[in-house]
Formats: C-alpha cells, structure tokens, sequence
C-alpha cells in the first residue's frame, strides 16, 4: 500500500522547487485553505474501506492487544516481565540494530542502482527493473537458502576465497549478524529502488543542469541539489525497510546465530512453544507502538508527503 | 521443525482445499503433522490402510501449529482431530484443557510404552537425541559421550545443538559436567549455563532437521546432538558421519485430539490404529524412528533394528516431559537470557 503511494506524490510544476526550496516557498504556491465541509466533501467514499479495516484489521487487533493486559491474570505483568528482564532489553536492541544496519546497507546499494535504472536509456531501465522486481517475487525461503549455499563456511565464497589463497580459514558469514544483514539487505533492496527510482524519474534533468551552470562542482550538485531532491524517495523507500525489518522472521531464523534474537522470533516462540499469548502480545503492542512513532516522525520529517502536507497546512 | 513446518505449509493448503471437497460425505478424521518425510510415512503406514479398513477418510493436514491448536480450541471450531505433537508440549495443553481425555476401551494402553502414553496422548513415535559427528572432520579420534562436545582440544569445530528451549541441550550439559542420569532432575539451570558457556562461541544451532543435516554433512559443524533418524539417513546416504549412541536422550511425539473435535469417535479409532503393534512397527521401518508400542519391536525390519533406539534402551536416558511441561516457560525465560548476553 505505502509502496504505491510513492510513485503517486503529487509532482505539480512547482514543487520540484517547493522541494528543493524552503517550505514558505511552497506555502505561497498552495491555495488557500478551503472549508471544513470543502475538505470532507467525498469522504463517504471511504465507508467500505473502513468498514472492511475496522471489522477485519483494527478489531482483531484490538482483541490481540487486550490479551496483553488480560492473560494469563488482568494487570500489566506482561509488560513488567518484559522490561524488567535484561534479556528482552537485549532482543529488543538487536531488532533495532538490525533493522538499522539494513536499512542502512539497502539504501547505500539501492540508491545506485536507482540512478543506474533512471540513467540509462529507457529500454534498458526497464529490463533492470524487471530483474528487481523478479527477485522481489521469487520465493522469499529460496533466496533465503541460496544466501545459505553462498554464505556458508563450506559455501561457494569461502572456497573461491580459499582456492585463490585470500584466507585460509573460512570466514564467518552466517548464523550471525553478518548473515541476517546481508541476507535482509539484498531482500529489502527493491522497496529502497522502487519508490527512489520514481522520485529519480521525476527530477527533471534541467534543474542539475542549472546547478551546473550556476557554478556548482559536481560533488555540490550531487549533495546540494540531486539529494534534496531525492528526499522523498528516501525517506519513504528508507521507512518501509526499517519498518519491515522490524518484523521480518524467516531470514533471521535462517541466516542468523541464536544469540541474535529478534522482537518477532520471541514473539512466535511465545506463541507457538508456550502459548503465553500475554507476552506474545505485549511484545507485538511494543512492534507496533515503535512502528507508530517511526511513522510520526516520517511525517514531521517529510512535509512533502501528501499526508504530511495537510497535518502542516 | 518450526521452519519445516512454514515451508510445507502452502503446499498443504492446496492439497487441502482439493482434498476437503471430495470427502464432505464420508466420516473423515483430520490428521495433522509436521510434514515430510515424517508425514508421508504416518499416512503410508497409518492413513492408508486405516481408510482401507474402516471405511473412514484420513484428510493429511498440517504443519502442525501450537498457536493455531490453541486458537482452534478457544474459537469452539475445532478443524484438527488428531495432532502429532511434542511430548512436552502434549501434557502442557493436557494441563491447560486443550486436549480430550482420551477412550482406553478403544485404545489398548496396556501395550504402549509407559513413557509414552498418558490419559490425554499416546506415542506417535520415539526418538533419541544421539552425538553425532563428521568422521571427515575428525580424523581417527571417535568421541564416546557428551563430554566430547565441551572438549573443543580433541575435538576442534562448531558444535550444532538443538536451537529451541526445550528438553535435550541443558541435559547434555549437565551429564557432560558429571551430574549422574538419575540426578538429573530438577535441572540445575546454574551448572547446565555454566558448562555451556565454556563453549559457547562454538555453537551453530539448527532450528529443524534438514538444517541439522546440512550442518553436519557440509562439515560447517564437526560434532553435534542430532535426532536419530537424521543420522541413520545421512549414512544411508553415504555421508562420513558417525555416531554415538552413549547416554542417548530419549525424546517423543505424542497423538493428542483437540478438546471439541467434530470427529471423536473415529478420531479415537485412528489413534488405536495408529498405536498398534502392526502401525507402529510399519511406521518405524519407514522412518529410523523407534515405535512406542512394546509389541512392535519383534516386527522390525532386522537391518534397521540395529539403528533404531529400541537397541540401545540400555544407554537411554528419558527425558522428563512432565519437568518440562511445567517448567518450559520459565526455563526458556532463563534460557533468552544466557542466548543475548
């Protein structure tokens, strides 16, 4: 859902400089602000859509919270058990340092990639983009295990490193967080290239050219015009991985080491081993109250949001 | 197994949702397990014939779920009639009411292994938790017991344990460390962490057995504790691996049905099926697993009795189920903790 909203930002004339300028600047471009009844004319429209989320997503997910402070005794013990242990602290530090470093890695390797696809002649771009968007529909446990094959100490890298005389022990690469973050990087690089090679297509080649002619160097063009310009891309391309990496469980389970927990290993664990659905349920209340905050900032951070816009007005 | 039981999960939707139309009419059991080869065989040797003689359609289902038995059961619409589960796990949902008591005027429990049967379940199979090593990896030196896992000098490479808090690493652990067999329970979690400790940087865990497998034939891991039948398949396959069978751990599946089970009756009458001398002996010749059923061992298939945990009962060590179906919360609680730290 996020992942087309943004492709659809709106890219009127002005705003690649409303962007790129300050936001009084795009202020004055707006009209003004139209009525209450103006604003909500049309909202009946969402009726459905809200029905169907309230009956089958907020409802649901009301009950699977209220088992965090009902079950097993009413009370917040649940949540004490879950601060209070140095080992949760722990899971939850590790999920953020994941999900961090990913987001991390997938940006710096997505955003050339979404400049090689926006760079080359169109034909080519779009066969590059087929081939990302392959991956992204390949079977998530395939690529998973294929990172298994390659990773491994007994895996086609260490023996070419080996072959060749580079090291002689096998490196490290797997069942630790070398091997959760290269594995979730590479799955994680298509939402980073999508929504930046669209904000990429977007900028028009005429403004880094009168960068140029203006004066600027290369290296002040790149970080004083193209970047800004590229904010929106980022920022949304870079939110939906943090926020997904967050609550990836497969290739953690797979490529990572025991001691590497995640915030949703634990929460399955709970689930499924020992059925404290309590704990399991505090534990997901604690995913999606950071996920919420993360998306706070988004929009404080990103007034060129659709959404953020109107909150700015 | 919790990954094992993800990836077959989707196969099992669709043969399910092809399956459930044609067998509306009929009486039917729905059986559900954790997929593969375990399954494949529980449906050669039991479903099939069962169906044949009865009359009654065995519907293959699964992976089998915790969460999902749990939720089932509280929702009132029981889809599972009977489960292949954890031992531990079988008298936990016993305790929590999630499970029928079981008809012992159907199901004959005098000829089940004591061990494996209780008023809520009764085996589906047994298995030990064996050392097991790469003969590639190490050389002429054949470890005998647990110790060899915390001896990283005589024994170099990554050790592969069992990943999930539950009954097998903490008791290696302590036998290793000289606690004697009989003394084992309550577990002495200090000591078990303590020992684990010392070796702790060596660990690779596996989460399922095919991972176990490919650790241990791939050499990434030189020694480990591995399920039974696991190792009996490498070697058939002509893998360097070798094993110990010294102080094996006995662990086991357990048949339980869901508390509201449409289908009790036939239900009960698959497990009695199931139970039996000649289901049970069927069963483990297609598997290397060990029957639970004292009847069954005279008709094993005799090249296969050697590997199986029936022929070595006096180097076994059982696990205590009940321990674990009581404490397994806490203990994993501790268990989190010396994981991060």
């Amino acid at each position: 859902m996020k992942m087309s909203a943004a492709p659809l930002q709106p890219n009127p004339t002005g705003s690649a400089i409303g962007a790129a300028g300050s936001a009084s600047g795009k202020a004055a471009v707006m009209k003004q602000s139209p009525s209450l009844a103006q604003r909500w004319r049309g909202s009946s429209n969402l009726i459905p859509a809200l029905l169907f989320l309230g009956l089958f997503f907020l409802a649901p997910l009301i009950g699977l919270l209220l088992r965090g402070v009902l079950e097993p005794v009413p009370g917040l013990g649940n949540y004490e058990q879950l601060f209070a242990n140095s080992a949760y602290a722990r899971v939850l530090l590790n999920t953020f340092s994941v999900a961090g470093l990913v987001t991390l890695f997938s940006l710096l390797l997505g955003f050339p990639l979404a400049w090689a696809i926006t760079l080359v002649p169109r034909g080519w771009g779009r066969w590059i983009l087929n081939i990302v968007l392959l991956s992204m529909w390949t079977s998530l446990l395939a690529r998973t295990y294929s990172w298994l094959v390659l990773l491994q100490a007994s895996g086609v890298i260490n023996k070419a490193l080996m072959a060749m005389g580079i090291i002689d022990q096998p490196l490290e690469m797997v069942h630790n967080l070398t091997g959760v973050v290269i594995g979730m990087s590479y799955i994680m690089i298509p939402f980073i290239v999508l929504p930046l090679q669209a904000t990429m297509q977007a900028i028009d080649p005429m403004i880094l050219q009168a960068g140029s002619i203006c004066g600027a160097s290369p290296w002040t063009n790149f970080f004083r015009v193209f970047l800004p310009l590229c904010r929106p891309g980022l920022f949304s391309g870079g939110l939906m991985v943090f926020v997904m990496s967050l609550g990836y469980y497969v290739t953690p389970a797979l490529l990572g080491g025991a001691q590497n927990m995640m915030l949703p290993e634990f929460i399955i664990q709970q689930v499924q081993s020992f059925l404290n659905w309590g704990l399991a349920s505090a534990g997901a209340a604690l995913l999606i109250v950071i996920t919420l905050v993360l998306f706070y900032f988004y929009l404080k951070l990103q007034p060129e949001s659709p959404v953020g816009a109107s909150n700015s007005r | 197994m919790v990954l094992n039981k993800r990836a077959t999960a989707v196969l099992f939707a669709g043969l399910l949702a092809t399956a459930s139309h044609v067998v509306m009419a009929a009486e039917s059991v729905n059986f559900v397990s954790w997929g593969g080869s375990t399954q494949d065989a529980q449906k050669q040797a039991w479903a099939d014939p069962f169906s044949k003689a009865s009359g009654i359609t065995v519907v293959q289902d699964g992976p089998t779920d915790y969460g999902k038995l749990k939720a089932m059961v509280e929702s009132g619409n029981v889809q599972w009639d009977v489960v292949d589960v954890e031992a531990d796990f079988a008298l936990r949902a016993a305790a929590e009411g999630l499970l029928e008591p079981l008809d012992f005027n159907v199901i004959q429990r005098d000829k089940i292994d004591p061990r494996f049967v209780s008023d809520h379940g009764v085996g589906s199979f047994y298995f030990s938790f064996v050392l097991g090593y790469n003969e590639g990896k190490l050389g002429s030196g054949k470890p005998q017991d647990w110790t060899a896992l915390f001896d990283t000098k005589t024994y170099p490479g990554k050790r592969a344990l069992y990943k999930w808090p539950s009954p097998g690493v903490l008791e290696l652990a302590l036998l290793a460390d000289g606690v004697a067999a009989d003394k084992l329970y309550p577990l002495d979690l200090d000591r078990a962490f303590k020992k684990l400790d010392t070796i702790k940087k060596d660990i690779v865990w596996w989460g399922g057995g095919a991972q176990s497998q490919q650790l241990l034939a791939s050499g990434e891991a030189s020694i480990g504790q591995f399920w039974n039948g696991r190792i009996y398949a490498l070697q058939q396959d002509g893998a360097p691996v070798g094993v110990s069978w010294k102080q094996n751990l006995v662990m086991a599946d357990i048949l339980v049905i869901p508390k509201g089970s449409k289908n009790k009756a036939a239900a009960m009458r698959f497990l009695a099926n199931a139970s039996s001398a000649k289901g049970q002996a069927d069963f483990s010749n297609l598997t290397a697993y060990a029957p639970v059923n004292v009847d069954s061992v005279a008709r094993l298939d005799s090249v296969l009795a050697p590997n199986l945990p029936t022929a070595y009962a006096k180097d076994q060590i059982t696990l205590d189920f009940a321990y674990w179906a009581k404490n397994g919360p806490a203990i994993a609680t501790r268990w989190n903790e010396w994981l991060v730290k």
